[in-house]
């Protein structure tokens, strides 16, 4: 089939939906009526309630930690300080998550749009990544300096394997929790569900976003370096 | 524009261009229910974007560039949007003789059966190259270079004959 014939194929399908077509000039109406969201408004709230409320927690920690601090055993600091620290990067994920959020315009060229949509939303593995290599410190805060002293071999290796297993777990997710694992059975069941499906697409997308970023870099190179400049 | 004409405006410019909303929404969703809700939602956020119309493009680039970053992230929220408030019950395109879209003849629905089942990007490419829109137009709404357009033009009818000559 050749190309004239495809557009007027689709000319004549184009006509058969003007000849049928009804607008609905009622509904249409009540729409410019009521109070509408903005495109992703509703992801909003959810995300400011989260930073506020991380926030607090990790104000709390660090007042905790600061008025304990010469009378804590070294293992709880550790584990705090390892604790807050991960949560304040967490936070600074959500952060930019709300300023993409701020910055997504459905007025703006697909690509540039669909882009910021889809690292808004695969940001969320930044945050799995880090909330699980949280895991070990769960397991030590609790140890204290007379453990040291009076546990036996058994106590401590039993103790020393969960910790150990927390540790290699957390540091494993931490490197394997990406896109190209998405495929992999430990990652579909982790990551399943009605709210991680949509972000499983979305890295698909951003695979057809990137080929579509680098054939444009690689058929206009001189003007793409000239804009990057 | 005052604020009555504003409304008034707006239904006369998606009346004028409800083919493109079906189409797009008819590539992108195939389940009937869902298409009455991207449709709803391409119109919310045309509303909600009107205002911000630039004349320096025409009504249809705007709509093409709105109607299809809705239609592309629309597919991912699945389910959840079904539990989201949906304040019109009834559908804003509907069809005079329902029988339309069933009858089409073999080769408009070898076509739509291609259009489906490329990647969403290409997808959108396809739609816009069978309005006959030119490059630079296309270039405008998808965000990529001319010669980008050329190339995964080229790309896509190489396909495309492939899926015609091999029924």
């Amino acid at each position: 089939m050749e190309d004239t014939e495809i557009i007027n194929l689709w000319k004549s399908y184009d006509k058969k939906l003007e000849e049928n077509l009804l607008f609905n000039k009622k509904n249409a109406e009540d729409i410019t009526k009521i109070k509408v969201q903005s495109f992703l408004s509703s992801m909003k709230p959810m995300k400011i309630f989260i930073v506020l409320f991380s926030l607090v927690w990790v104000g709390f920690v660090d007042i905790l930690i600061f008025n304990i601090f010469d009378v804590a055993s070294p293992f709880l600091l550790v584990s705090a300080a390892i604790h807050i620290l991960l949560t304040k990067l967490a936070i600074g994920i959500y952060l930019y998550q709300l300023i993409l959020i701020y910055q997504v315009d459905i007025n703006e060229p697909i690509v540039a749009t669909q882009e910021k949509l889809v690292r808004l939303r695969s940001t969320t593995l930044w945050i799995s990544r880090l909330l699980f290599l949280q895991l070990p410190v769960w397991t030590t805060f609790w140890w204290n300096e007379v453990m040291l002293h009076e546990w036996n071999v058994f106590q401590w290796l039993i103790t020393g394997s969960v910790t150990l297993a927390f540790a290699f777990a957390a540091i494993w997710l931490f490197f394997n929790i990406k896109y190209e694992n998405r495929d992999k059975k430990w990652f579909r069941l982790l990551f399943t569900g009605i709210e991680w499906n949509p972000l499983v697409k979305s890295m698909e997308l951003l695979s057809q976003i990137d080929e579509y970023k680098i054939e444009n870099d690689l058929l206009n190179p001189v003007k793409n370096s000239t804009k990057r400049s | 524009m005052n604020s009555t004409d504003k409304p008034k405006l707006f239904l006369s410019v998606i009346e004028l261009n409800k083919g493109i909303l079906f189409k797009v929404a008819n590539s992108y969703c195939k389940d009937g229910e869902d298409r009455k809700d991207l449709v709803q939602e391409i119109v919310v956020q045309l509303w909600k974007s009107f205002e911000r119309f630039n004349d320096q493009y025409k009504y249809s680039t705007w709509i093409y560039r709105i109607a299809l970053n809705v239609a592309i992230s629309f597919y991912r929220k699945e389910k959840r949007r079904k539990q989201l408030s949906n304040p019109l019950s009834d559908g804003i395109l509907n069809f005079a003789d329902t029988n339309v879209i069933s009858e089409t003849d073999e080769n408009i629905w070898l076509l739509q059966q291609f259009i489906a089942e490329l990647k969403e990007l290409d997808k959108a490419i396809m739609l816009l190259y069978l309005e006959e829109k030119s490059h630079k137009e296309i270039a405008e709404i998808i965000g990529i270079s001319e010669t980008n357009v050329a190339t995964k033009i080229g790309r896509i009818k190489i396909l495309l004959k492939q899926k015609f000559s091999s029924r």
